[in-house]
């Protein structure tokens, strides 16, 4: 396999001596296309004298955005280009729902002005997030993409997908050593995310793959198994997370219609998840990438033990139909499914969430995240402090390590 | 094993079981199911699911469903697995195990023969009624446990 940049402005912007001054602490030479893609993001160099500190918090949901259309020029096609000149940045077509907090976001977040994008705000993402919550890794999932990804025109989406995911390396990921990227890909057409994960999936800092649960078809179908297959093959998981049902080309969020008020659209949202799951479990997906890890972002989780047991009993009672799926649901879903915890259960009893933790094993599946800067954020200390040491270190930081394969390769220890 | 060992019980006579046929009897106050396959043989579980005590031994006899991978269908050993009538459960006939949790779950089997047995082959007492009767044993231990 060999490694490339793209080609055209993307070769001339995304070229090997941008990455050697990265604070990623890679060696140079890794850099010059073509090289393998093995061991891409060798184990963090350290300075002399240095003590090694153990990554405490992966921050596995973070979104960052563009601050205006401008900030893609320089990614884009011409043709491109001038489409978005003459009709500006898709919109997330549908409803016209209003959002939580203020536009969405925290409002405590609008440091650079009210029409400032929050989420475009690089240095107080720096301050009142990385630094002030104390984030070892955060893995950014752009805002932009429910708006690029459900684009009938596939060839366009996929340019503008290209340009973010170029745009985000360049301003964000390069500037901070801290964070890495949630790959977007143009999932309604599977030819062409394979495209963009051959492209850009063996850059160190990419280490999954951006896919919202608002599709055309169920995730499991057999069509995309192309592009699971790219991203095993380089050691990207998938991270999903809701956005775009009901918008482009996407039916509605609900195969009963509409929701009318965001309280809905919040509360509806496990189905989606669930459909996914569904598809994946009964496709047999996990039994075709049996390496395959799918991170479910924002899902909530409270619903995971209920479904695992469901899933279970509908398959004792219909494995006849699909016969390759070899063991329990729930074995699948242990093994191959991770959850982010924002927004956390608020139980009632508040300790009744501990017993969810246990049913779903989240020890082992249940990875932190804080959603920053959205309105319905978590700091890390959402996790409960009652739970045992080792729970709360392994859902802060160590099953993020072991469920991104590139992250792994960082042995823990702070780039 | 009982300590009085193993106790035959007379189910009926050859002729009265055909080939593909079944029969539910009660057996020392439980219902047992009788079954004679195509080729001959015979195999008796406990009327009984172990999951919801559904009456098992009415259920759908079938094959089994099975895919090398993903997709791709095939359908072996038709006749010996036994479908519970409620929930779809699968049985295998020849052993009790359920197929999808074999080592955990199962229902109990019985041994079943025919006796006294017949003077040559079984094609001999498939087509001849003159072989004797179908009898189950109970009370001794098989090598598969009773779940039900």
């Amino acid at each position: 396999m060999v490694f490339s940049w793209g080609g055209g402005e993307c070769r001339r912007r995304l070229n090997s001596r941008r990455f050697v001054g990265c604070p990623i602490n890679v060696p140079s030479s890794t850099f010059s296309p073509p090289v393998q893609t093995s061991n891409r993001l060798a184990a963090p160099s350290l300075s002399a004298g240095a003590i090694p500190r153990r990554i405490r918090v992966v921050d596995a949901d973070v979104h960052h955005n563009v601050r205006a259309k401008e900030d893609l020029f320089p990614y884009l096609a011409r043709v491109h280009r001038e489409r978005l000149i003459e009709y500006g940045l898709p919109r997330n077509s549908g409803i016209h729902q209003a959002n939580g907090g203020w536009r969405g976001a925290r409002a405590d977040t609008f440091d650079a002005g009210e029409d400032v994008d929050p989420r475009s705000n690089f240095g107080m993402f720096q301050q009142k997030l990385m630094d002030g919550c104390g984030i070892d890794l955060a893995i950014l999932q752009v805002e932009l993409t429910p708006s690029l990804v459900a684009l009938a025109d596939v060839d366009y989406s996929a340019g503008l997908i290209r340009a973010v995911n170029d745009w985000s390396l360049e301003h964000w990921v390069a500037k901070d050593p801290r964070y890495r990227l949630s790959l977007t890909v143009p999932m309604h057409d599977p030819v062409e995310a394979v495209k963009e994960i051959e492209r850009l999936g063996d850059h160190p800092a990419v280490v999954s793959v951006y896919v919202v649960c608002g599709s055309t078809r169920l995730y499991g179908k057999r069509e995309y198994d192309r592009v699971y297959a790219a991203c095993v093959e380089r050691g990207l998981s998938v991270s999903l997370h809701f956005s775009n049902e009901g918008s482009g080309m996407n039916p509605p969020p609900t195969a009963a219609g509409f929701p009318t008020y965001y309280a809905e659209t919040y509360l509806i949202r496990p189905q989606f998840y669930q459909a996914h799951l569904s598809s994946f479990l009964f496709e047999g997906t996990f039994e075709k990438f049996p390496a395959l890890t799918v991170v479910f972002c924002e899902s909530g989780f409270g619903w995971v033990p209920s479904f695992r047991w469901r899933a279970d009993m509908a398959w004792k009672e219909l494995r006849m139909q699909t016969p390759w799926v070899k063991r329990l649901p729930s074995e699948y879903i242990e093994q191959h499914i991770r959850f982010t915890t924002q927004p956390f259960e608020e139980t009632e009893p508040p300790g009744a969430v501990d017993q969810i933790v246990t049913w779903m094993n989240g020890a082992r599946t249940l990875l932190y995240s804080s959603d920053f800067p959205h309105w319905d954020f978590d700091p890390p200390d959402v996790v409960p402090q009652r739970l045992a040491p080792e729970v709360r270190r392994q859902i802060l930081a160590e099953n993020a390590l072991a469920s991104y394969p590139k992250l792994a390769r960082l042995g823990g220890i702070l780039p | 094993m009982s300590a009085t060992g193993p106790t035959a019980h007379v189910v009926c006579r050859i002729d009265e079981l055909s080939p593909g046929a079944r029969k539910i009897v009660e057996i020392a106050g439980r219902s047992i199911g009788v079954f004679q396959l195509e080729d001959g043989r015979y195999y008796a579980l406990r009327n009984r699911c172990p999951h919801r005590g559904a009456p098992l031994c009415e259920g759908r006899r079938t094959g089994l469903y099975t895919a090398a991978e993903p997709y791709r269908l095939a359908f072996e050993r038709d006749g010996e697995i036994l479908r519970c009538p409620w929930h779809g459960w699968e049985f295998d006939l020849t052993t009790g195990r359920t197929v999808c949790m074999p080592e955990s779950v199962r229902v109990k089997s019985y041994r079943v023969g025919v006796e006294p047995p017949p003077e040559t082959s079984v094609e001999h007492f498939k087509v001849s009624a003159r072989g004797g009767n179908v009898v189950v044993w109970t009370g001794e231990s098989l090598s598969v446990r009773d779940c039900g």
